[in-house]
C-alpha cells in the first residue's frame, strides 16, 4: 500500500517511515506543504499522514485545497495540538481520522488501515435531489450555493430516506423506522420535531406535509 | 451634542452644561422682573391717577363748578404730590406751573383717558410723563381734569430696583457655582478614592480595593475584584501546575538522559521499553496539566453557543467512530447562548460523547435542556455499562492516571473538574437497561456570578 507522509520534523519522519515500511506500506516522505500539494495531484495513494504544522503552510489549508480538487485520498491528521475545536476543524476541512502527537505506531498503523477499510467500500456516493446533495461519506448536506451543514445521524438517515425518493411520500412509520434512538418506544412526535430540523436547512417548502399521509421531498422546489 | 457623545471628564461635562444653563435661566429671570416690575408700577401709578382725578371731579361737583371756592394751590400739591390741571372755560388751575405747556396741551387735545408724554421738548418739565384726563360737566359747565406723575422719577427707582435684583441674581449665580463645583467634587471624590486605591493596587501596597463606593460604582468594584481573584486564582493553578509538572517529568528526563549518555551501554530490549514508559509518562503528565490549564472557569463576558458546539462534537465523533449513530437531542433554540467558555464546554460535551462512543455498541444521544436556572446536559450510550461498585470511582480526582479505569479515564476527571469549577453536578448511572448515562447539571446563577 503506498502511503504519503507530509512531516517536517525529520526525526519523526524517517522513525515513521521506516516503522511504517516494515508494516509493509511503500511510504514517500515530504517535508513542506508545497510538496505535498503537488505529489498528491500526481500520484496514486492509498492514505496520506499529514502533520498540520508544516514549515511553509498549514496542513489544514492544503487539505481543503485536495478536497476542493476532489482527491479523495484517505486523510489522517497529525498535531501537537488536541483540543476538540481542533479535531472539529481538522474532520471539518476533510480529513478521516485523527490522532494527535505524540503517538504509539501500533496505534497509528491501526487507524490507517482503519480508514483505508472504509474508503475501500465506499464509491463516491451522493444522493442528489433539487438543489441538495447529501454526501453519504462526510454525512453532511450541500446545497447549490455551496453552504454545507453537517448532519447528526438520525437527520441523515431521515434525509437520505427523503431524498432517495424525491416527490414520493414516506409515512410517519417508514419514517419511524430510521430513527436509531435510545428511547425504546419513540413517538411520531419524534418525527415532526426531526422534520422541523430539517426544514431549518432546507426551507419549509423543500420537505411538505401530506396530512394524514407523511411527508414528502420536494425536488422542485 | 458632542459634548454628550465624548465624556471626556465627567467634571468637565457637568460644568459645561450646569453653569451656561444656571447663568442663561439666572438672566431669563431678571428679564422678567424687569417687564413685570416696570407693568406692575404702570398699573399702579395709573389706578393712583384715576382715584385722583376721580376725587377732584368729587370736589368740584361739591363745590357745583365754582373753581374759585377750590381749596387750590399748596392743599392740592401736598394731598396729591402729582401734578394737576383743572380747567373749565372761565379758568385753568395748573399746578405746578412749569408743567403748564404740556398739561395744556392735553387739555386742548380732547382725548379722555390715559396718556403718556415723552421728550415734550420743553426744559423745565419731565421728559416722561403719564396722565389721566377726564371731561364732564357740573350744570353747564364743561370741566376738564387731567392729574399726571413724573414717570421718570419712577423709572429712576425702578432701575435701581432691577439694579439690586441684577446683583443679587449675579451673587445666587456665584452661589450656584460653588454649589455645583462642591457637588461634582464630592460625588467625584469615590472615583478618585477608587483611583488611588488602583494606584496602590498597582503598586503592590493593597491586594484588593476596598472603597466605600457610591452604588454606581459597586458593580465596577465587585468586577474588579472579582477578576483580581480569578487572577490570583490562575496564577496559583498555574504554578501549582507548573510543579506538579516538572516534578513529575525531569526525573523521567534525567534517567532516559542518563541510558542514552552512557554509550558503553548497549541498548537491550527492555531498556527501550524502560525508556519508552517513561516518555509515555512525561507525555501523559504533560497532556493532563495542559488540559488542566486551559479550563477557563467561569468568566464574565465568555459564553457559548451550545447547540453548535454539540452539532459540530456530535458530527465529528460520528465520523470518527462510524458504526455508531451519534445523535442530539435538544428544545433548546439554535442560537441559545450559555454562559460558559467556548472551550470548557466543548471538553465536556467532547469528553463525555468521546468516552460513550468509545463503548457504546450502536448509538450514543447527546441532550441538551435549560430550566429553572439549570443547564442540563446527557449522554447515553448503549455500551456494557457500568457497575454500581465502578460508578462511585467514575471520573474521581485524586486517583492516579495510571490508576484510573481505561477508556472512562483522564476524559471524565477533566469533566468532573470543569462542572465543579463552575458549581455544577456530574452524575451517573445505569441507563435503560444497559449502557451509562452521566448528567451533567451547571447552574446558570453560579455559572455567571462570583469567581
Amino acid at each position: 500500500m503506498r502511503l504519503l507522509l507530509v512531516e517536517d520534523d525529520r526525526l519523526l519522519a524517517d522513525g515513521l517511515s521506516g516503522q511504517l515500511e516494515k508494516a509493509g506500506f511503500s511510504v514517500d516522505t515530504t517535508h513542506t506543504a508545497r510538496e505535498a500539494r503537488m505529489l498528491a495531484g500526481q500520484e496514486e495513494y492509498r492514505a496520506i499522514i499529514l502533520d498540520l504544522g508544516l514549515p511553509d503552510g498549514n496542513g489544514l489549508d492544503v487539505l481543503r485545497k485536495w478536497r476542493k480538487d476532489r482527491i479523495a485520498f484517505p486523510v489522517l491528521i497529525l498535531t501537537a495540538r488536541g483540543d476538540w475545536h481542533d479535531k472539529v476543524e481538522g474532520l471539518k476541512a476533510g480529513a478521516d481520522d485523527y490522532l494527535a502527537k505524540p503517538f504509539q505506531t501500533e496505534e497509528l498503523i491501526a487507524r490507517l488501515n482503519a480508514i483505508v477499510r472504509r474508503s475501500e467500500g465506499r464509491t463516491h456516493s451522493l444522493v442528489k435531489a433539487g438543489r441538495y446533495e447529501l454526501d453519504e461519506n462526510r454525512q453532511s448536506l450541500k446545497s447549490d450555493d455551496g453552504t454545507e451543514h453537517s448532519l447528526t445521524g438520525t437527520e441523515f438517515r431521515l434525509l437520505r430516506c427523503l431524498m432517495s425518493r424525491p416527490g414520493h411520500v414516506f409515512s410517519k412509520e417508514q419514517l419511524m423506522e430510521q430513527l436509531y434512538n435510545l428511547n425504546d418506544n419513540p413517538s411520531e412526535n419524534v418525527i415532526e420535531a426531526y422534520i422541523r430540523r430539517l426544514r431549518k436547512l432546507v426551507g419549509n417548502d423543500t420537505i411538505s406535509t401530506r396530512r394524514g399521509q407523511g411527508y414528502l421531498f420536494n425536488d422542485i422546489a | 451634542m458632542t459634548l454628550l457623545r465624548k465624556p471626556a471628564s465627567v467634571k468637565g461635562t457637568l460644568l459645561v452644561l450646569l453653569l451656561p444653563a444656571g447663568i442663561a435661566l439666572m438672566g431669563l429671570a431678571w428679564l422678567v422682573h424687569g417687564v413685570l416690575l416696570d407693568r406692575m408700577s404702570r398699573d399702579f401709578v395709573e389706578t393712583r391717577l384715576k382715584d385722583e382725578v376721580a376725587f377732584l371731579e368729587h370736589q368740584i361737583r361739591d363745590s357745583d363748578g365754582k373753581l374759585d371756592t377750590l381749596q387750590t394751590g399748596d392743599y392740592f400739591q401736598e394731598v396729591f404730590h402729582h401734578a394737576f390741571a383743572i380747567h373749565s372755560p372761565s379758568r385753568s388751575i395748573i399746578s405746578p406751573d412749569s408743567w403748564a405747556p404740556v398739561l395744556m396741551s392735553l387739555i386742548e387735545s380732547g382725548q379722555d383717558g390715559t396718556h403718556r408724554v415723552q421728550d415734550s421738548g420743553k426744559d423745565d418739565t419731565p421728559a416722561d410723563i403719564l396722565a389721566y384726563r377726564k371731561s364732564f360737566r357740573v350744570g353747564d359747565t364743561p370741566i376738564v381734569v387731567i392729574v399726571s406723575e413724573d414717570l421718570g422719577a419712577l423709572k429712576r427707582s425702578q432701575a435701581e430696583l432691577h439694579a439690586w435684583t441684577a446683583i443679587v441674581s449675579i451673587l445666587l449665580i456665584l452661589l450656584l457655582v460653588a454649589v455645583i463645583w462642591f457637588g461634582i467634587n464630592l460625588s467625584m471624590r469615590p472615583v478618585v478614592a477608587l483611583r488611588a486605591t488602583l494606584k496602590r493596587l498597582q503598586d503592590g501596597k493593597v491586594s484588593r480595593i476596598h472603597v466605600e463606593a457610591p452604588e454606581e460604582f459597586r458593580p465596577l468594584v465587585q468586577q474588579l475584584n472579582q477578576l483580581l481573584d480569578s487572577l490570583d486564582q490562575r496564577l496559583e493553578r498555574s504554578r501549582d501546575a507548573l510543579a506538579n509538572l516538572s516534578h513529575s517529568v525531569k526525573t523521567p528526563i534525567a534517567a532516559v538522559r542518563q541510558i542514552l549518555e552512557d554509550t558503553s551501554r548497549p541498548l537491550s530490549d527492555e531498556l527501550r521499553l524502560e525508556m519508552t514508559a517513561r516518555l509515555n509518562d512525561i507525555d501523559k503528565q504533560l497532556e493532563a496539566e495542559m488540559r488542566r490549564s486551559r479550563f477557563a472557569g467561569p468568566q464574565v463576558g465568555k459564553s457559548a453557543y451550545p447547540m453548535k458546539q454539540a452539532r459540530d462534537l456530535v458530527w465529528m465523533l460520528g465520523r470518527l467512530y462510524t458504526e455508531r449513530s451519534f445523535e442530539l437531542s435538544s428544545s433548546l433554540p439554535e442560537d441559545a447562548r450559555w454562559p460558559i467558555e467556548e472551550h470548557d464546554l466543548n471538553e465536556i460535551m467532547g469528553n463525555l460523547l468521546d468516552n460513550a462512543g468509545k463503548w457504546s455498541e450502536h448509538c450514543v444521544e447527546l441532550s441538551l435542556s435549560q430550566d429553572s436556572g439549570l443547564l442540563k446536559m446527557k449522554v447515553v450510550d448503549d455500551g456494557p455499562g457500568v457497575t454500581d461498585t465502578e460508578i462511585g470511582r467514575l471520573g474521581q480526582r485524586g486517583l492516579r492516571l495510571d490508576e484510573q479505569t481505561p477508556g472512562h479515564g483522564l476524559g471524565l476527571a477533566i469533566v468532573r473538574e470543569i462542572v465543579e469549577r463552575y458549581g455544577g453536578t456530574l452524575r451517573f448511572s445505569a441507563a435503560n437497561e444497559r449502557g451509562l448515562r452521566v448528567m451533567v447539571d451547571i447552574p446558570l446563577a453560579v455559572s455567571r456570578a462570583t469567581y
